[in-house]
């Protein structure tokens, strides 16, 4: 479990990054955390000819909130979202998620960024982006660009950032004060990577329901949003059944691929138990600042 | 002398039961410990294996070229270009194993994904991966078996040419015949899987060979049988074994999986010789998961007759058990099975026959338990049945089937002679320690209540062998006032430093600290066995206690003979000698009338510890995860040297229990390769975040048949706690058919929509 020779570049700025890795296209690839792109070249499945540091980039550590987003730049660590960012529901959201991304010494290195370009199809931070809209702030050599979390997503372990470029932050809309936060996951141990996971948003006004966000992980090749189970919940009242439901209507929108110890048929099931508990929560959580 | 014992609040010689801590944490802890990785050796290469990515087939060609030219690469073999590469060696020489060699490297036949095909010798690891990748293996692909029983069908692949893949049959007692089933008051029938498992140690395997220039080798080496491997160098490199040396440094664990001497170390060995220069391989997690031993992998059918008051009357086992791909390690674990399958039960007629059948998976090997937690999970969980089918309690039909304690020495139908113990008392105490019937009655308040919620309670009873062949101790004494207490064991983590300083400092009635531990190089002590079957202690440590006792009477012997009186007029305490009005100490003693040294082997039957396990489980109704709530375990280990230490062994082989329970389970595609792409990841441990809260009770009955009492330690959890999950689990699920390990949700939330497709169908007219 030795890597294939590479070289090593270490870059202190994203300009730079970008040009590193025009110098040799497709065999270039950006090393933040190290937690995925390591693993995987240790497994010799990644065979870059040229790593690219970015990690003493300093202006990508930063987070920023201003007009109803948060930014986070690309070096923020999973770890940095422990204790919340925010004080919008959103801060809440991302703390609760970070706990179960690996254990501590991997949330210590690794970031959110570095998740969002590794795509795996069950881990905690491409559904939360999917579910929030995320914008996904990238840099190439003809400049910068952003593309959604919906479009981002192809496969697993594919997205829409291409050889050339790099992600630089990541938009994430705040979600406003009568809203409510929930995560549920369903993984075998605490270190393990999820079999399932549902993220849930939802914003009350009046005791209806206005706005809701439902991301899944681990029921297809990228991270989806439950659309129907939505649309379902708009104008409903925040009630244990009308959950219930929507995680129901949630296993629709699912195509899972099958793993040991997980199928099919028991991974949609969970993700409707688990779109449900997340939505309890997200309730719950309103009801507890209420 | 007191200033010094004070530092354990103990007198000298009163170590016996002693919380002491072990002497290697401290330097473990701090990144101090010494691997074979951490040796550096003068001019040292380093090897990287070619591993078949297939479970069968015909090798058709190993091309090496391309690795010969990767700069920095020494050598590329395969095994076309190393005829004289000696095979595989087996854990204890069997004819199971004619007609069916392993070849270090492959020859024309790869029979597991993972077998070793090519090696690459280089400067650095690095490099020799490298070579390692560019080696190109032609396979012709074969239908693989994975499945021990589909293995002995007609239409299975046949693993080696003309010869069955049944390699042996062994059995216990008459057959029961089909008259006595038929007419016998109650008969429950189960099936049960034993998942092939991957022990996993910290540290992998690992091997470095130094040529000698008088021709001898030495070899440090990740092992648990340090003179057995010293011995197969010596007679497959034909050099006598004087001139072989094996050390064992720090080891990260074993758990069975490094008592062999396994192709790896003959290849390396053997290119050592041949390149006249050291040679190492330290092998990674990759290659751990795929390509070294396992442990488990069984198809077992139990049948047990009883009266409708629930007395056993017999019990027939069946068993078809995977050595995997080749047959040299996996059949020694059978004998424990066997012969541990009455349980601490009365059984009066028991039956069992075990097909030892060669399998496209990796080797199995003895993996901690080696037998014992396949035979207490066979009986244990039919028990179970048992009871359910007469409606009683599981605790009042083991109650009612226990040996019972004037019994003992009893002799089991299967050829085991119990030396002691209560196993009675091992119930109730577990038992109460688990507030056995408050959970009963909450159990019954929420089924009666109907919230949904899933509680069970499963017990385990178990009995187990400890400790085979004999071990050499020796004590000397020093004339600088200290002592070495050499032992043919050797320690992969149970702490002897401390433990053997224990029992010798007690029999002496010396300062701990003066005793100074020595094992684990051949060159050290001069003969020994090994640590394995939890036999430290109880043979090795016995063993030291004797040679402790021999050196005070030779010790007695000499000054008598010094001062001319007889033996009778010395006296011993404490290190002095006594003999009239004059004093002598033992180092005084050393320097007047020079060395002394004093050698024991020691033989012992072997010991049966035993206990009783009682989980309290919690199954989430919607996602079928299992959540340990509570568990007890009650360990007569005979007498204890050190509770700290038993309460590792404890923890550790609870852990690897549950993991056998809950989560373990190596994973194949239908083809015979590994799912585990991610390792660690993939092939799921318990660590600390899954520590249920445990409890721990001990009872101390000691040894008959030593003289120290020890009975042994290192397997209790990892068989108590498998049998005693499932059945709490079961007892939580309204005990499913077809429930086997690992209980994953998916398992247990298959095994309740069985339950309620079940239900809906009774109440449809
Ligand atoms: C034991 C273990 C358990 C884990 N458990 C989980 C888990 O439960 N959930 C989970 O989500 N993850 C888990 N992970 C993965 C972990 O979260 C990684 O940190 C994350 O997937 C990648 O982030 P990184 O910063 O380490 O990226 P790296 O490993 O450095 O990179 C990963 C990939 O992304 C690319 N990349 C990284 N940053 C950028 C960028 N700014 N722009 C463009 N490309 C970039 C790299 O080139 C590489 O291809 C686990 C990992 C391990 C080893």
């Amino acid at each position: 479990m030795k890597p294939a020779p590479f070289d090593y570049r270490a870059v202190g700025s994203p300009q730079e990054a970008v040009s590193a890795l025009a110098e040799r296209p497709g065999e270039a690839r950006v090393l933040a955390g190290g937690q995925s792109l390591v693993l995987e070249m240790n497994y010799r499945r990644e065979r870059p000819k040229l790593l690219v540091d970015i990690n003493g980039i300093s202006e990508l550590e930063r987070i920023e909130e201003e007009g109803g987003v948060l930014w986070v730049g690309a070096l923020v660590r999973h770890r940095d979202f422990e204790e919340p960012v925010s004080a919008d529901p959103l801060g809440r959201l991302l703390s609760r998620v970070s706990r179960y991304i690996g254990h501590p010494p991997i949330r210590t290195r690794g970031t959110m960024a570095g998740s969002l370009a590794y795509a795996h199809p069950v881990a905690e931070w491409p559904a939360v982006a999917v579910a929030l809209d995320a914008g996904i702030e990238l840099l190439g050599p003809d400049g910068p660009r952003a593309v959604s979390a919906g479009d981002f997503f192809l496969r697993p372990f594919a997205t829409a950032c291409r050889p050339g470029e790099m992600i630089t932050g990541v938009r994430l809309p705040l979600l406003g004060e009568n809203s409510g936060v929930g995560f549920a996951e369903q993984r075998r141990t605490q270190a393990s990577f999820a079999l399932v996971a549902a993220v849930a948003t939802l914003t009350v006004e009046d005791g209806t329901i206005t706005a809701a966000r439902i991301g899944l992980a681990g029921v297809a090749g990228r991270p989806i949003r439950a659309r129907e189970a939505e649309e379902y919940l708009l104008g409903s009242p925040l009630s244990a059944e009308a959950f219930a439901e929507a995680g129901r209507r949630a296993v629709r929108e699912t195509d899972p691929l099958p793993e040991p110890h997980a199928g099919v048929a028991y991974r949609r099931h969970a993700v409707g138990v688990l779109a449900g508990r997340a939505l309890e929560q997200a309730a719950a959580d309103l009801e507890g600042r209420a | 002398m007191s200033s010094e014992s004070s530092r354990y609040g103990v007198e000298p010689g009163d170590y016996i039961g002693r919380r002491l801590p072990r002497v290697e944490d401290a330097r473990m802890v701090r990144g101090e410990g010494h691997y074979v990785a951490d040796l550096r050796v003068e001019g040292c290469l380093e090897a990287a294996f070619v591993r078949s990515s297939l479970a069968h087939g015909r090798l058709r060609g190993v091309r090496l070229d391309e690795a010969r030219a990767v700069p920095g690469v020494v050598g590329v073999w395969s095994a076309h270009e190393l005829p004289e590469l000696p095979a595989a060696q087996p854990l204890f020489p069997a004819e199971v194993l004619e007609g069916r060699d392993w070849p270090s490297l492959a020859t024309d036949r790869v029979r597991f994904a993972g077998q070793t095909v090519a090696v690459v010798v280089a400067e650095n690891r690095y490099t020799a991966e490298d070579g390692a990748d560019a080696v190109d293996v032609e396979v012709k692909e074969l239908p693989a078996v994975l499945d021990p029983t589909k293995a002995t069908t007609a239409d299975a692949p046949e693993l080696f040419e003309g010869l069955s893949n049944v390699v042996g049959e062994w059995g216990t007692g008459e057959d029961i015949g089909e008259d006595f089933w038929k007419n016998a008051p109650v008969v429950v029938e189960a099936s049960y899987r034993q998942p092939p498992l991957a022990p996993t140690s910290i540290e992998g395997r690992a091997f470095l060979a130094r040529p000698e220039e008088d021709g001898g080798l030495t070899v440090w080496c990740s092992h648990q049988a340090p003179h057995r491997l010293r011995r197969d160098l010596s007679s497959v490199f034909e050099i006598p074994q004087q001139k072989v040396r094996v050390v064992v440094p720090d080891v990260g664990g074993a758990f069975g999986g490094k008592s062999e001497t396994f192709p790896e170390y003959l290849v390396v060995a053997y290119l050592a010789l041949r390149l006249g220069r050291p040679v190492r391989w330290v092998e990674d997690r990759a290659e751990a998961l795929a390509g070294a031993t396992h442990g488990r992998g069984q198809n077992q059918r139990v049948r047990l007759a009883a009266d409708r008051d629930g007395r056993m009357l017999a019990l027939a086992v069946e068993v078809d058990a995977s050595t995997g791909a080749y047959p040299h390690y996996g059949f020694a674990p059978l004998f424990n099975m066997l012969r541990l399958l009455a349980g601490v039960y009365k059984t009066p007629r028991i039956y069992a026959r075990v097909r030892a059948v060669v399998t496209n998976t990796t080797p199995t090997a003895p993996y901690r338990g080696a037998g014992r937690p396949e035979a207490a999970y066979a009986v244990e969980r039919t028990v179970d049945l048992l009871a359910r089918r007469l409606d009683l309690d599981p605790a009042e039909i083991r109650r009612r089937n226990l040996i019972p304690p004037e019994a003992l020495p009893y002799e089991t139908p299967t050829g085991a002679l119990y030396d002691s113990g209560d196993y009675p008392t091992a119930l109730d105490k577990a038992l109460e320690a688990a507030d056995y019937e408050s959970w009963r009655a909450e159990q019954r308040r929420r089924l009666e209540s109907g919230d949904g919620s899933l509680l069970g309670i499963g017990i385990s009873c178990y009995v187990e062998s400890a400790g085979v062949m004999e071990e050499y101790g020796a004590v000397e004494a020093r004339a600088d006032g200290s002592f070495l207490a050499l032992s043919g064991a050797s320690s992969t983590g149970q702490g002897h430093e401390i433990t053997f300083a224990q029992v010798v400092a007690s029999a002496l009635g010396v300062d701990v600290e003066r005793v100074r531990v020595v094992e684990a190089d051949t060159d050290a002590v001069p003969r020994g066995v090994g640590s394995f079957a939890s036999r430290s202690m109880q043979v090795g440590g016995a063993a030291l206690h004797r040679a402790a006792l021999g050196l005070v009477e030779e010790a007695r012997r000499r000054t008598a003979n010094f001062f001319g009186i007889s033996v009778e007029e010395v006296g011993y305490r404490e290190g002095m000698l006594f003999a009239g009005s004059e004093e002598l100490s033992l180092p005084e003693l050393v320097e007047r009338t020079g060395p002394l040294r004093v050698e024991d082997v020691f033989d012992p039957p072997q010991a049966f510890p035993y206990g009783c396990y009682v989980a309290v489980v919690e199954v989430d109704p919607e996602l079928g995860n299992v959540r340990v709530l509570r568990l007890v375990a009650v360990d007569d280990c005979g007498l204890v040297i050190n509770p700290m230490v038993v309460e590792g062994q404890a923890y550790g082989s609870i852990m690897q229990g549950l993991g056998q329970a809950l989560y373990e389970e190596v994973p194949y595609d239908a083809a015979g390769r590994h799912l585990l792409d991610y390792g660690l990841l993939d092939y799921l441990l318990p660590t600390f975040s899954e520590l249920p809260p445990v409890r721990l009770e001990e009872m101390e009955t000691p040894n008959p048949n030593t003289p120290l009492g020890a009975k042994g330690v290192g397997e209790s959890g990892c068989i108590g706690v498998p049998p005693a999950v499932v059945n709490a689990v079961a007892d939580a699920l309204g005990h499913p058919a077809d429930l086997q390990m690992p209980l994953t949700p998916e398992t247990c939330w298959t095994a309740l929509c069985d339950r309620s497709a079940a239900r809906s169908a009774e109440v449809r007219p």
